[in-house]
């Protein structure tokens, strides 16, 4: 090969590199770096992908449908609880650990973000208990819970696409804004078979394709 | 570009100089993982040396010297009374390494070339 036409080494106190080396070094370096710093959104979006779908899942099959098993919804109730407490903890840790030892104006947008889903969610969760106080069939709450809710998860996404130039999870924020349309549209209990199914079937698809994807983060070469 | 045969032994037709404060493991190590950083962001030396996998003296040495070189900053300063340095790579470090990375492109392609082609243009 070209080794000998390339062999401008320098003595260094870390040894020697001849050129020949230095790109497959800076490669290397590279994706070492960029799966250590970057944040993959692939183990987050499968929990809660997961959760949508056996959470959800499970609150469907309390209900007399079509599907021939039946839940109790005690049952379905500790499991969707349990689910989405777990993943709610695993997600804020994740995100704050992926932050740490950095700081600057990419990470003040990434805290920021990550501050918008806790904030989204405790409005949403006073606006929706506050509508319910006023008196609402019960088929409504259920509608009111499930359509905002997707609906808010998509809009975050679709902040996510616009944040970190990721026209994926702009994608996954339209589809998620779609399924959650559509989930009161279905009516109870076909709207939890849509947050079930279109929610957490999508947040898994997506969970996968980032698992496959390249990470990419701005490098210099 | 600077082109030079400056490196002892090395071969009499035109050769692009490698960036010396670079062109060594770890300080190549070192600058290529700080660009993987966005532009202005930092990082605490604890974390970049987990990242990096070097001991604490040997990084210190190697950012010393790109310090030196004004390829990187280091911020001191504290967290909860406890003291922190930050480290980050400065423009004219981001710059260093494109150079060296074009540098190297121009110092391995035409070797490949030579092989088929010995009568180089201006050689």
């Amino acid at each position: 090969m070209a080794e000998r036409d390339t062999d401008v080494s320098i003595d260094d106190d870390d040894g020697l590199l001849s050129a020949g080396e230095s790109p497959a070094l800076i490669e290397r370096q590279q994706q070492e770096a960029q799966r250590r710093l970057g944040f993959n959104p692939a183990l987050i979006l499968g929990l809660w992908g997961a959760a949508y779908l056996f959470g959800f899942g499970a609150i469907f099959l309390t209900y007399p449908t079509a599907v021939p098993l039946r839940l109790p919804g005690a049952v379905a109730g500790v499991l969707i609880g349990v689910l989405f407490a777990a993943t709610t903890v695993i997600s804020i840790v994740t995100g704050v650990r992926s932050g740490r030892g950095l700081r600057g104006p990419s990470r003040a947008a990434g805290a920021m973000y990550g501050w918008s889903w806790t904030l989204g969610f405790c409005a949403l969760a006073a606006v929706n208990i506050g509508v319910t106080r006023l008196g609402l069939p019960d088929d409504a709450v259920t509608l009111l819970w499930s359509g905002s809710s997707l609906l808010l998860v998509g809009v975050l996404y679709l902040a996510a696409g616009a944040l970190f130039q990721d026209r994926f999870q702009y994608g996954l924020g339209v589809w998620m804004l779609v399924s959650g349309a559509c989930s009161v549209y279905a009516g109870v209990p076909g709207n939890f078979a849509a947050v079930s199914l279109a929610g957490g079937g999508g947040l898994l698809l997506a969970a996968g394709y980032f698992a496959l994807r390249h990470p990419h983060l701005q490098t210099a070469a | 570009m600077s082109v030079t045969g400056s490196v002892p032994g090395s071969m009499p037709e035109l050769l692009p100089e490698l960036d010396p404060v670079i062109h060594a493991q770890a300080r190549l190590r070192v600058t290529v993982a700080l660009a993987a950083l966005p532009a202005e962001d930092q990082i605490t030396f604890p974390r970049l040396q987990q990242l990096l996998e070097m001991s604490a003296g040997n990084l210190s040495t190697h950012l010393r010297k790109l310090e030196e070189a004004n390829y990187v900053q280091l911020t001191k300063t504290h967290q909860r009374r406890t003291p922190v340095t930050y480290v980050s790579l400065t423009r004219a470090g981001r710059r260093a390494l494109e150079d060296y990375t074009a540098a190297l492109r121009l110092l391995l392609t035409p070797q490949a070339d030579k092989s088929v082609q010995p009568d180089q243009p201006g050689g």
